[in-house]
């Protein structure tokens, strides 16, 4: 096929490998931010590309291909806080507690300090408001996208981070300055 | 035309997007650049998101990464 024949056709859907490599750490991200729990957050990721695998090809191109992954990995992160909600084990609430991820961007003291400060702030939020953050203000997403991940209107999705980002303002005064 | 404290706390979330109109975007504008109280809040709910860009993205650890790429029978590189 010429070059010219290739860049008139649809662009290529990207590949598998393409999307684990660009948007596992996002997905991750976004499902240790609602579960507090790397174990189960891995389990998100790799229930989110297990679907995306089954269902690329019903990817028509609508929208941005991160609105639509993020979807997938939100709604399996929120399927995952109702199975624990519904079948509890005696150590879930000693693991939220405890586990934090132990691969951190940070490496040094103040960093690691730092990220702890920032995960017990964002913790401190409804999932909800957390959910809407971490898709808005950390993976980037626009407000119309958050929206459709989470299903909620945009004017939802501007309150729950208002609120989000005034609550965090508040417990991280010190590091704003 | 410049607005009070309140109704610029109102439209936060649209000022933070950019997606105010063009007469309200200059009256926020204008309303910042008088008001210190609202230079610094806005200053600071815009490095709550940098801090987090920055500082509070998680990474997948590797070993998880690879197998789980493996378990998806990906191949991503990972040694």
């Amino acid at each position: 096929m010429s070059t010219a024949a290739t860049s008139q056709a649809p662009a290529p859907l990207p590949t598998l490998e393409h999307l684990f490599t660009e948007f596992a750490n996002g997905v991750y991200t976004l499902a240790y931010r609602i579960l507090g729990d790397r174990y189960l957050a891995e389990d998100v990721v790799q229930e989110t590309f297990i679907k995306v695998i089954r269902s690329l090809d019903t990817y028509r191109g609508e929208g941005p291909i991160a609105g639509w992954l993020y979807r997938i990995g939100y709604r399996e992160a929120i399927a995952a806080t109702r199975k624990r909600r519904e079948q509890p084990t005696e150590d879930d609430e000693l693991v939220r507690r405890a586990d934090r991820p132990i691969e951190s961007v940070e490496s040094t003291v103040m960093g690691m300090e730092l990220a702890r400060k920032l995960d017990e702030a964002i913790a401190s939020l409804s999932d909800p408001l957390r959910a809407a953050f971490t898709l808005r203000d950390i993976e980037g997403l626009t407000t119309a996208e958050v929206a459709a991940v989470s299903d909620i209107s945009e004017s939802a999705v501007k309150m729950r981070l208002a609120r989000a980002r005034e609550a965090l303002r508040i417990q991280l005064k010190e590091y704003l300055a | 035309m410049t607005m009070t404290c309140d109704e610029l706390d109102a439209l936060l979330p649209e000022f933070m997007d950019g997606s105010l109109t063009e007469g309200q975007q200059a009256a926020a504008a204008e309303h910042l650049a008088t008001c210190n109280q609202c230079r610094i809040e806005v200053s600071e709910l815009e490095g709550v998101g940098e801090l987090y860009r920055t500082h509070g993205r998680l990474q997948l650890p590797e070993e998880s990464r690879r197998r789980i790429a493996e378990a998806l029978g990906l191949d991503t590189g990972v040694a």
